[in-house]
């Protein structure tokens, strides 16, 4: 089985070595594509982390109206605390909400100290959970507490997170619609160099079926070209994105002022890059595949 | 044995290009099949070893209808045949041992007994001091040596050769043949297609004559 499978890899070596300008044309366009697939990945992978951020410090402020019995704030809060993606709900007094003010904004501390009485009302501050963030199910609780009355206002910012949200999935879009010609034209690619190679052995195949060669004993080596090929070029484009990912920030991050935080790469954790590998090496087995079912009949 | 039974073969209407043929080609037997350009030999080999279908007909390898075997199952036949072209077919990429050892790597034989026996084929067509060669850097008599070493490695019981000495002068020529008539001494049943009436005078057993795809006659001594 070993001495078996050296030989196929040791045929295939020296076919991919033989054909070899035509094959590092191959490699080079896999790894273009992928890298392409991988960059735009690894943006929606920045802007997911940074929704997530936003998602995880998420609270949502009730703001209430300040001749609000205690025994109302007191039965608002409880029920404020029953859905399942409340963390916890906690009351800010107006004297609380002051010293906030004061502690944030020193610099405005002359015109708080000019007011007459405490201008803010007092709130009951609600922390949703990471995952339930920007739920519908949350939206339309906040809906309806905001309704009730006694709630004068409410404070969400729940927009922000939905942003990032699209912000990544419009990368990840973009990433799969321009990865996906690509790699389709990697696909086109690897067909047409497999194909040449085999019109370039015809001869051999032709002596291969004379001798009784399996059809799998014929085409094994042209799949584990394409398979080759496709590994080759996914695996140098995942050194490249790791290359480009620690450069962008010397060359370019600072130019780019408050977009360097959305800008920012981030490395792609281990199931994405074995996925990219798995990728280019199915790319390069279907390419293959595909040309010698259709050029080799055998 | 190979039992040919009324095999017609057209590529072309209304032309036939083997006319209602049958014959028998016994075990160990020596046959030259012989008959003027365009008379059916090469076609006639090509269905033996089923490189092309009969329109009509039947043909027995050792009581196996071959037509009957599916594509992709043909290789069982072909590992029973060693088949020789005038073109003599080599990988010219590939040194003298490589193209002789061919055979034996499709049907997985270890890379040490590959090494045994194809020196041992090789020294038997006197070769083996250029088993690292390439094909192009020798002649065409030893080029045919060695496409009959890729066909003998393999020990089949039937050797084809369609035209073998097409390209050779008649010295060479009479060294080819003559190394078939070993192979056959060992075992193997040869049929050689050839037009060659010099050759077929000195070394044919058994003469099959063609004319325009019927067989005209037998001969056998």
């Amino acid at each position: 089985m070993i001495e078996k499978l050296k030989f196929f890899l040791n045929v295939t070596g020296n076919n991919l070595w033989q054909f070899r300008t035509r094959n590092i044309f191959s490699v080079t366009i896999i790894c273009l594509s992928f890298l392409t697939v991988g960059i735009f990945l690894s943006l929606s992978n920045n802007l997911r982390a940074t929704a997530r951020d936003l998602a995880s410090n998420m609270s949502i402020a009730f703001y209430l109206d300040g001749g609000l019995p205690a025994d109302a704030v007191e039965a608002l809060r409880r029920e404020l605390e029953t859905p399942a993606f409340v963390d916890g709900v906690s009351l800010v007094t107006p004297e609380e909400a002051l010293e906030r003010f004061r502690a944030n904004f020193p610099d405005l501390a002359d015109i708080v100290a000019g007011l007459k009485g405490n201008p803010f009302p007092p709130a009951l501050e609600l922390r949703v959970n990471a995952k339930a963030s920007a739920s519908r199910e949350v939206i339309a609780f906040v809906e309806g507490i905001k309704a009730r009355p006694g709630v004068t206002d409410v404070l969400f910012n729940q927009d922000w997170v939905e942003k990032m949200h699209g912000f990544s999935r419009l990368a990840g879009a973009i990433g799969a619609f321009l990865g996906g010609i690509l790699i389709l034209t990697s696909f086109f690619i690897i067909s047409n160099v497999v194909k040449l190679n085999v019109f370039a052995r015809k001869n051999e195949i032709e002596i291969l079926r004379l001798v009784g060669a399996t059809n799998l004993f014929i085409r094994l080596p042209f799949w584990l070209e394409g398979i080759t090929l496709g590994l080759l070029g996914s695996l140098l484009s995942l050194g490249l994105l790791f290359v480009v990912i620690r450069l962008f920030p010397a060359y370019l991050g600072a130019s780019l002022g408050a977009l360097q935080e959305m800008l920012r790469f981030r490395y792609p954790d281990l199931t994405q890059a074995l996925a990219l590998l798995a990728g280019g090496a199915a790319t390069g087995f279907i390419g293959s595949a595909t040309s010698v079912s259709k050029f080799l009949k055998v | 044995m190979i039992e040919l039974h009324h095999i017609w073969k057209q590529y072309q209407k209304p032309y036939w290009a083997l006319s209602d043929v049958t014959l028998q080609i016994e075990d160990g037997g020596f046959y030259f099949i012989t008959g003027p350009s365009g008379s059916g030999k090469s076609t006639l080999l090509r269905t033996i070893f089923r490189e092309i279908l009969p329109t009509e007909g039947q043909i027995l390898v050792n009581g196996v209808n071959i037509l009957k075997i599916p594509d992709s199952g043909i290789y069982t036949l072909r590992r029973t045949m060693g088949i020789v072209f005038q073109d003599f077919r080599l990988m010219f990429h590939k040194t003298v041992f490589e193209n002789v050892a061919v055979p034996l790597q499709v049907v997985g034989v270890s890379h040490r007994d590959i090494r045994r026996r194809v020196f041992g084929t090789l020294q038997k067509v006197n070769l083996h001091q250029k088993m690292w060669e390439l094909p192009a850097h020798l002649s065409y008599g030893e080029q045919q040596r060695v496409a009959i070493a890729r066909a003998v490695v393999n020990n089949p019981e039937i050797i084809l050769a369609d035209e073998p000495t097409g390209n050779l002068d008649p010295e060479l020529a009479f060294e080819i043949v003559t190394l078939f008539k070993e192979i056959n001494k060992q075992g193997a049943t040869v049929i050689i297609g050839s037009h060659d009436r010099e050759l077929i005078r000195h070394f044919g057993d058994n003469i099959l004559f063609l004319q325009k795809g019927k067989i005209v006659g037998k001969e056998a001594h």
